[in-house]
């Protein structure tokens, strides 16, 4: 008795034939941006893990009363904790972007929203490169100290991670527009742009506080 | 008998080895820190990965992919 083996028309120990068997269909759980930029997300958030660690091990080192170091200045609390507000009212601008395109509003409001989320986004990029150049001015420079090293390594990551996930808002903003965002592309700006959002408080209280 | 003797007082007084930052250091500070970063450190992805874990399977359900179990 002979029979047929074929990937397509599996048989059994007895050689019958059966109808082929129709595998049960499958649903895309995440798509594949969201999955990659979840992968990066790990990545950074890693990243951002060594450096905090790395910045409390070297401050509980110092000397009682000795951080921040003397003679270095102090950083501006109030307005980079307004400032944390304006970034956070951008990662709510984004949710609501996303939001308002996931019910099928019309997508001039959804690219208006993102869109001032991107440009919130910058503004707060713009008010701490501002205050950088002050503290740079007043002598915390790189190499002025460890607490310079760590406060420009630290923050200086966070905004180079912020610069990047606004261009990505602004390209998509951009593709919302010409009605061609793909949902997928949307939620993996958005998962990008909710990392450097919701990362920030941590670093505040760390760093600043 | 002195076999089994020698091996207990070796044992008995053997000084503890403290090797690592996280076991001993004369900064109780900074042993606080070495010991708070390294459940930072161990914890983080850990919580990652299974918030990720949790999402996917929510997701699944949202989408009715899982068949009910019988």
């Amino acid at each position: 008795m002979t029979t047929i083996s074929s990937p397509m028309m599996p048989t059994d120990v007895r050689g019958g034939l059966h109808a082929p068997r129709v595998p049960p269909a499958r649903r895309q759980l995440v798509s594949s941006a969201v999955l990659g930029m979840l992968i990066f997300i790990a990545v950074e958030l890693m990243f951002f893990a060594g450096l905090i660690s790395a910045f409390t091990i070297v401050k509980s080192s110092a000397v009682p009363g000795a951080w921040p170091p003397p003679g270095q200045p102090r950083l501006p609390l109030e307005v980079t904790g307004v400032n944390s507000l304006v970034l956070l009212a951008s990662g709510a601008l984004a949710w609501f972007a996303w939001r308002a395109f996931r019910s099928g509003a019309p997508a001039p409001r959804a690219a208006r929203l993102q869109l001032g989320a991107a440009a919130l986004g910058a503004a707060f990029v713009v008010v701490q490169s501002v205050e950088w150049t002050r503290l740079m001015g007043e002598g915390l420079t790189m190499r002025a100290s460890t607490y310079g090293s760590f406060f420009y390594m630290i923050v200086g990551a966070h905004a180079l991670h912020a610069l990047a996930a606004i261009a990505a808002l602004l390209w998509s903003w951009r593709r919302l527009t010409r009605g061609r965002l793909a949902s997928s592309s949307f939620a993996a700006v958005l998962a990008l742009w909710t990392f450097v959002v919701a990362l920030w408080p941590v670093l505040y209280v760390l760093v600043y506080l | 008998m002195v076999v089994a003797l020698a091996v207990a007082l070796v044992v008995v007084w053997a000084p503890e080895a403290l090797a690592c930052s996280v076991c001993f250091d004369a900064n109780g500070e900074r042993r606080e820190a070495f010991l708070a970063t390294t459940i930072f450190l161990t914890l983080t992805p850990l919580a990652f990965v299974f918030a990720v874990v949790w999402w996917l399977r929510r997701r699944a359900r949202d989408l009715d992919v899982i068949p009910p179990a019988e």
